[in-house]
């Protein structure tokens, strides 16, 4: 069975067969489900939500978010959230307050009282931000709770409600990850500077070198 | 001088080899999200060593280019683990979980040297290196308890890997000279914690460690020994600057 | 980086026809306003399936692009391409990454989009089915094609669908480093060593052709688009990007004295517009269904990355994990 050999050295030692068979049937979970990321550029900022990554677990996908979502420019902290575990707001129309069409007249679950994480949305096109929290036995309750604390605090097209103990935080020790991004030069485009060269070359063309 | 030296060329020959190889993951990872962290840690890898080539230049070696690029395989002071080929994910998962607890606890010794501009060095990667061992023990403890196949796969990767592995610590010609100066406590006090940092994640793990006193270690490269993979490793680092060694790149 | 020429369906009008007109309209105004549509905003049927084509089309060329630059990674010359080179083509993992998350929002699953891709129902741009001979070539493809996609990015960014918008400003803030490194590798073999030199020239001798068929089929023969304009969905014409994208460059690569081999190749001074050859379209189309230098190589890769990484993904399945679409 002869192998594929490639341009690329490291491919042609994978020892793929040259000739493959290009089916895939690959099954619902395989890449894993999702968790939400949420990221703090520096100490005191707000958590912004940036996108999600697919891992099995919280202590991988907070890995995995940290390469994913903190490879540039400055970061100090790390949350990460199971997709599944958001309870997620419709979306008002703009210049509408969402919790002012909300309905909250009705008898909540019972149960004991835990921290809620609040998420607002201020408009479309934007990053969902950290709020803060507010207790409530349901996520239900929350909501109507973050419509007491927050619902005055601004514009809000959309909220996101979460169990706190279901978000996985980096903790204090952990901002030491970030001691040297900023100093990792070569992917910064300010360093690579062309404009010396090309002015020498043109120089040297002129005088006929 | 000779024994900082010594040391200095065997850590960062390591890192350059190992950061080399890990590289070889980008783009075909066995996840997009894993892909991605394996090539940064290589990057950092890379980082490191030109941390510590940039102190041997400053110590009156080469550039860390010409270090890095035109030296034959002889004159390498990595261990062998590092230059072996990238093999399946379970080989590259195990050298990096192997290699990463040597290096962290190397670095955490180091920020204790009496060579200040390696105390400095090492305190500056700790953070990068914490995350790299978080990284492969998260790895580690999933795969080592997950599928019979995972298991059976890191086992035998791990029984491979290790008489690599111990060749991380074959003793320096300078050993007496680096301890008694204070620049690095030594192989041998490194080589008693990595054994007990290892066995302490791989004990929570479906994985055997093996019996270290009846392994032999397959040592060498620390003086030039080398496996057949070194020197077509370095032909294929240099290739390109071997087109035009003049030339700017 | 990415490539433009999506390949759009042309639109059938009459799909529209079965949406309901007040929540059609109602969706159409807030796209003029320049509002954003979120995921789970109402969208019309076809909205929602030419977005899930565009933005998996635009995965697909980053996961895939990876391969012609990761041609190179083992060998690039010196710490510093070697490590830069290494981030660049993270990078395009990354985006593939972040662009698989944002049309996952619209309901179709990674893997069910990594399935098209291997099996040739979902395309990539055509670019990358070509191959990298030299370091120049990665040079080359580091500068113009990230240049090109950059174009086509910084249009797409102000398009309607959130998520996709913010996807593409995280992009865009990565890339501004890989036109920087391209330019400067191109730059220091174009002023360096007779060898560099010739290297690149070969190099670019042999992109142009595949750089001027980036941008997509010309106006005049492509499906017919108007909705997804108005939509914005599609922000610009194929010929407006490449006369952007020639504009930008062609003076610049020019200035290193490097040839183009297009005797048309010119500013028109009347029009200000560039005129040019009109490229080979049926080279375009037949490479683009398979018949490429290395369109079989690039999906083998792909496929045999998934195969030796399925023990992994096996062993990391928790059966109680629920999928539900990602939200932003």
């Amino acid at each position: 069975m002869s192998h594929l050999v490639s341009l690329d050295p490291r491919i042609s030692r994978l020892g793929i067969p040259a000739e493959i068979d290009l089916n895939s049937d690959k099954t619902l979970s395989d890449q894993l489900s999702t968790f939400e990321v949420f990221h703090q550029k520096k100490e005191g900022a707000v958590y912004q939500h940036v996108g999600p990554v697919h891992a099995n677990t919280p202590d991988l996908a907070f890995l995995f978010a940290k390469e994913q979502y903190s490879r540039r420019f400055t970061c100090t902290g790390i949350w990460v959230v199971p997709t599944s575990s958001i309870s997620v707001t419709p979306n008002a129309e703009p210049g509408v307050n969402i919790y002012s069409i909300l309905n909250f007249d009705h008898k909540f679950e019972e149960g004991t009282p835990v921290l809620f994480t609040v998420f607002h949305q201020k408009k479309r096109g934007a990053h969902h931000e950290c709020m803060g929290e507010v207790t409530a036995a349901s996520s239900d309750e929350a909501l109507y709770h973050a419509s007491l604390k927050y619902g005055e605090s601004g514009p809000v097209v959309n909220v996101w409600i979460i169990p706190s103990e279901k978000i996985t935080k980096s903790s204090a020790e952990d901002v030491e990850f970030w001691n040297t991004l900023s100093e990792k030069k070569y992917r910064d485009a300010s360093v690579w500077r062309v404009m010396d060269k090309i002015t020498k070359f043109k120089e040297e063309q002129k005088s006929g070198n | 001088m000779q024994a900082l030296k010594d040391l200095l060329y065997k850590m960062a020959d390591d890192l350059l080899i190992l950061g080399h190889r890990n590289s070889e993951w980008t783009g075909i990872g066995p996840l997009l999200e894993e892909d991605i962290a394996f090539s940064s840690m290589a990057q950092d890898k890379l980082g490191q060593s030109l941390a510590l080539y940039q102190l041997l230049t400053n110590l009156g070696e080469s550039d860390p280019d010409t270090l890095a690029f035109s030296r034959t395989a002889t004159l390498f002071h990595n261990c062998t683990l590092v230059e072996l080929p990238i093999g399946e994910y379970d080989f590259s998962l195990a050298r990096h979980f192997l290699f990463d607890h040597s290096e962290l606890l190397r670095y955490e010794m180091l920020s204790n040297s009496s060579y200040e501009p390696l105390a400095l060095v090492a305190g500056k990667f700790h953070g990068e290196i914490r995350y790299h061992t978080l990284h492969a023990n998260t790895w580690v403890k999933q795969l080592g308890n997950a599928t019979e196949e995972s298991i059976s796969r890191m086992q035998a990767a791990f029984d491979f890997a290790f008489p690599y592995a111990l060749a991380i610590f074959e003793p320096s010609k300078f050993e007496n000279e680096l301890i008694a100066e204070g620049i690095f406590e030594g192989e041998e006090k490194l080589k008693e914690k990595w054994i007990a940092s290892v066995s302490a994640v791989l004990n929570q793990t479906a994985i055997k460690m093996p019996d270290l006193s009846k392994i032999q270690s397959l040592s060498g490269g620390r003086y030039g020994i080398h496996t057949e993979h070194l020197q077509p490793l370095l032909d294929e680092m240099s290739e390109v600057v071997a087109i035009d060694p003049a030339a700017e790149w | 980086m990415y490539g433009g020429g999506n390949i759009f369906e042309p639109t059938k009008l009459e799909e529209l026809n079965a949406e309901d007109p007040i929540k059609l309209a109602a969706f159409e105004a807030r796209i003029l306003q320049g509002e954003k549509i979120e995921p789970n905003d109402w969208m019309p049927q076809m909205y929602r399936k030419q977005l899930i084509r565009m933005i998996e089309q635009h995965a697909h060329s980053e996961i895939i692009g990876a391969l012609p630059e990761g041609t190179w990674i083992t060998r690039a010359p010196g710490f510093r391409r070697k490590m830069a080179q290494m981030a660049k083509v993270q990078d395009e993992v990354g985006h593939g990454q972040l662009l698989y998350s944002a049309a996952e929002t619209l309901g179709k699953t990674r893997e069910e989009m990594i399935n098209d891709l291997i099996n040739g129902k979902s395309k990539y741009s055509n670019i990358f089915n070509y191959p990298a001979f030299t370091w120049a070539d990665s040079a080359i493809i580091s500068w113009l094609v990230d240049a090109g996609a950059i174009v086509n990015q910084m249009a797409n960014a102000k398009g309607s669908y959130g998520p996709y918008s913010r996807a593409l400003d995280r992009i865009c803030a990565e890339e501004s480093f890989h036109l920087k490194y391209g330019h400067d590798s191109v730059v220091h073999l174009a002023t360096g060593s007779p060898k560099q030199r010739q290297m690149v020239q070969e190099a670019i001798t042999r992109w142009w052709p595949p750089l001027m068929h980036f941008f997509g089929p010309s106006d005049k023969i492509s499906a017919h688009t108007e909705i997804l304009m108005r939509w914005k969905v599609k922000m610009a014409s194929n010929d407006d990007m490449r006369q952007q994208f020639l504009d930008m460059y062609v003076p610049k690569i020019w200035e290193l004295g490097m040839v183009l081999p297009d005797p048309l190749l010119c500013k028109n001074e009347e029009t200000g517009k560039w005129d040019y050859t009109e490229p080979d379209w049926e080279e375009f189309k037949r490479v683009i269904n398979g018949d490429g230098p290395c369109n079989k190589e690039r999906l083998a890769v792909r496929k045999m990355a998934e195969e030796n990484g399925a023990w992994v993904r096996r062993a990391l399945q928790k059966p109680e994990a629920k999928y539900v679409t990602p939200l932003a």
